[in-house]
């Protein structure tokens, strides 16, 4: 009775234990990161806002100043019949004016419409497209402080970007591969895997048999592993395999948990034996680390993606298609280059929640892309293992 | 990662063994095969991927300028229009209000003005830029463009306006990414290696110059030596001071400016506010040889963050290993402690009940 009021206890701590790693790793990432945006946009609304009001009255300025040069030089100087002469001046010096405008935009002035141009939510999508490596540039820091806190403040954000990336990327990518497993594959369906082990059950004894050959220190390594893969134990009933197959694929595998041989049971297992078979039994252990999504698959989801965002940009800044996937893409592969920014074009309350669906849309996307290449990557590895075997294979090369 | 790293050392090092094993053969068909395959394999890892960079870069350049080049610009006729417009407007009041009436032409004039300046505004957001198309996309200005696509850089200020150029650069992109990732990481280990080399033989330089260690009586440990993130951040320092002071004599920033220009880029952030030769008030002539070397200055610096990047993570993983070791000492050093103490208490709780008896 205490024995097993013990292992309960030890249970638990286990659970609390795993609840705390998951909250370090992936929930205490993200909230970090949320966190170190939401600063810089205080920052760098309280250092940029401050010098805004100071374009706009310069602006207005200039345009007095313009006003006054046509009085005077124009109006007052040149006759009022010589209607040829007048227009070609005032032309010259309106052209003069809109190059003034231009450099003016350029340099960050907005025209006067939107009140404030560095709001809370805009400088939170500024501090998103610096730590992200976007950098649209719709908006960027005029004064030289603001040049400073930048380029510490990407210099802090990048690598805590990094690790949200590759944290939340890898979660994503196992979370998937569990869906994947369950639904696509069908590995949860108790007929299908029943059939499955049945029709494994010949090729298990050759593997079996196989496994002399392997090279000595994967095998040491598996045999005292605590997990010994289904086949080593054959004698059981199918019905053995299908619960525990169900069980391990719908309990989520969580990467930062101290598992007992990640590379026994890891997706590189071709890798370590590519010189003796060529049979699928790394198909016969149900584990969802085994399983590899095809490209295709990562592929269709990052364009279901770009189009669901094209839609939705597309609805709400009113963008055509193609100008909607062409900002998805620009924006998701971190090229940025700002000519199309939602919020940008139409002038309207919606500004601030349009900057938040954006930030949004893009932690998300980001984080979905990192998971579309882990996958593909472990395809990629595959593959290339495989090819390299066969290379090996055709041109009889030893080494 | 650390996967992928194994396969690619575990391939270098059957390559390795290819060299050494030929060596000892010296038969020289076997030879002269081994140098071909060297040398094939040379110009598929450094030299090949850099010369597929540029080649790859040159061709965007060629089809962006062939295909933007003669696109209509409509935003470019909407702003003539609007300024003639204005002219006439102008005109009308100085003909309604005569040179006497001061105060009412001044406001009249200040509306006219006004509205156009806020078409001009909506059309630069619309991406008016002052100039023409075939000003826009010369030939060095489209190279940058292909660097600033496939470096996920996006400075921005040169865009692509036709249906065509959205789609070609989209597909642009999906083809250059991969390889400019490739040169990343190649470039990164080649510039790794040979650093790390060059520190090796300073640092043992430096110490053979040590009368202690020259003894030779004890033997000190070899201990694998790996550059530390100081000597990385220093050479980037460097290479960042470099193109503070080129571009601030050449674009004359100051160099705030300047170093924020080189940051930003080598961030591949890419904001587009500064960016070389493309000065609005700039006559075009000057601008091109600017924009190439910023090119090379790019694509060098590129692979230099990828060397620094390379480095400071074997530095970094080192580190992590030596402070997983040390806490672990420490743990076992508490719990021996803690045991010790335990029996101890037990001990003299034993002692305790002992006496009492």
């Amino acid at each position: 009775m205490p024995r097993r009021r013990r292992r309960l206890g030890s249970r638990v701590r286990n659970y609390v234990r795993g609840l705390l790693a998951f909250l370090f790793s992936n929930v205490g990432v993200v909230v970090l990161v949320v966190a170190y945006t939401i600063a810089g946009a205080f920052m760098f609304q309280a250092i940029e806002g401050a010098s805004e009001m100071e374009r706009v009255n310069n602006m207005s300025r200039e345009r007095d100043n313009t006003a006054q040069y046509l009085w005077q030089n124009v109006t007052l100087t040149l006759n009022l019949f010589n209607e040829t002469a007048l227009k070609e001046s005032i032309s010259k010096e309106l052209q003069h004016y809109q190059r003034k405008i231009v450099v003016a935009v350029r340099r960050g002035w907005d025209g006067g419409r939107s009140s404030r141009q560095w709001s809370f939510s805009s400088s939170f999508l500024y501090s998103l497209t610096v730590i992200t490596t976007i950098g649209y540039g719709h908006l960027s820091p005029r004064t030289s402080w603001g040049k400073i806190m930048t380029i510490f403040y990407a210099l802090l954000g990048m690598p805590l970007f990094l690790l949200y990336l590759s944290n939340v990327g890898e979660l994503l990518a196992s979370w998937f591969k569990c869906i994947y497993a369950l639904v696509c594959l069908c590995r949860g369906c108790p007929g299908f895997s029943r059939r499955r082990v049945v029709h494994l059950r010949p090729q298990l004894e050759i593997s079996d048999a196989e496994s002399i050959e392997r090279p000595p220190g994967w095998r040491s390594g598996y045999t005292d592993s605590d997990v010994t893969p289904e086949y080593r134990i054959p004698s059981r009933p199918p019905d053995y395999f299908q619960r525990r197959a169900y069980l391990r694929s719908v309990s989520m595998p969580q990467p930062y948990l101290p598992r007992p041989r990640p590379d026994v049971r890891g997706w590189s297992e071709p890798v370590y034996r590519d010189s003796s078979d060529t049979s699928d039994f790394s198909y016969v252990t149900f584990d969802a680390q085994t399983i590899t999504v095809p490209i295709s698959v990562c592929v269709a989801i990052m364009v279901g993606y770009l189009m669901f965002g094209s839609m939705i940009f597309g609805l709400w800044e009113k963008w055509d298609k193609l100008d909607g996937a062409y900002f998805c893409f620009i924006s998701l592969s971190s090229i940025g280059f700002g000519d199309f920014v939602p919020g940008e074009r139409v002038y309207t309350p919606r500004i601030e929640t349009s900057f938040i669906v954006c930030s949004l849309y893009l932690m998300l996307g980001m984080a979905l892309v990192a998971m579309c290449f882990n996958l593909m990557q472990e395809q990629v590895i595959h593959y290339y293992a495989g090819l390299k075997r066969a290379l090996k294979r055709i041109c009889r090369c030893k080494r | 990662m650390e996967r992928q790293h194994n396969l690619h050392s575990s391939i270098h090092g059957s390559f390795r063994s290819k060299d050494s094993s030929s060596t000892v053969e010296s038969d020289p068909r076997e030879k002269i095969k081994d140098c071909l395959r060297k040398f094939i394999a040379f110009m598929f890892t450094q030299v090949g991927v850099g010369a597929l960079v540029v080649c790859y870069a040159i061709l965007g350049a060629a089809s962006f300028m062939h295909i933007e080049k003669d696109s209509p610009d409509e935003q470019l006729e909407n702003v003539i229009q609007w300024r003639q417009n204005c002219v006439e407007q102008l005109w009308n009041i100085t003909n309604k209000y005569n040179v006497l009436n001061y105060t009412a032409w001044m406001s009249n004039s200040n509306k006219v003005l006004k509205d156009f300046q806020n078409n001009v505004t909506s059309a630069i957001h619309l991406g008016y830029n002052g100039r023409s198309s075939e000003d826009i996309w010369s030939f060095p200005a489209a190279l940058m463009y292909s660097l600033s696509v496939f470096t996920m850089i996006g400075y921005g200020n040169v865009v692509p306006k036709t249906v065509w150029g959205k789609i070609v650069t989209i597909a642009y992109a999906c083809f250059g990414i991969p390889i400019y990732v490739l040169y990343f990481c190649n470039m990164g280990k080649v510039l790794a290696k040979t650093f790390k080399w060059l520190y090796i033989t300073a640092h043992e330089c430096s110490r053979r110059e040590d009368p202690l260690l020259e003894d030779g009586e004890i033997q000190p440990i070899k201990k694998k030596i790996t550059v530390p993130s100081t000597a990385c951040l220093w050479v980037i320092s460097f290479y960042i001071l470099t193109g503070t002071i080129m571009f601030g004599a050449w674009e004359k920033w100051n160099y705030l400016d300047s170093t924020y220009f080189c940051v930003i880029s080598l961030c591949k952030i890419g904001f587009g506010d500064f960016v070389p030769g493309a000065n609005i008030a700039d006559s075009a002539e000057g601008s091109h040889l600017k924009l190439v070397i910023n090119f090379i200055y790019v694509l060098l610096g590129m692979g230099l963050v990828a060397m620094c990047y390379n480095l400071m993570c074997e530095d970094v993983r080192v580190k992590v290993r030596e402070l997983r070791e040390d806490l672990k000492n420490c743990l076992d050093d508490i719990t021996l402690k803690i045991t010790v103490c335990m029996n101890d208490t037990k001990y003299y709780h034993q002692r305790q009940t002992r006496n009492i008896k």
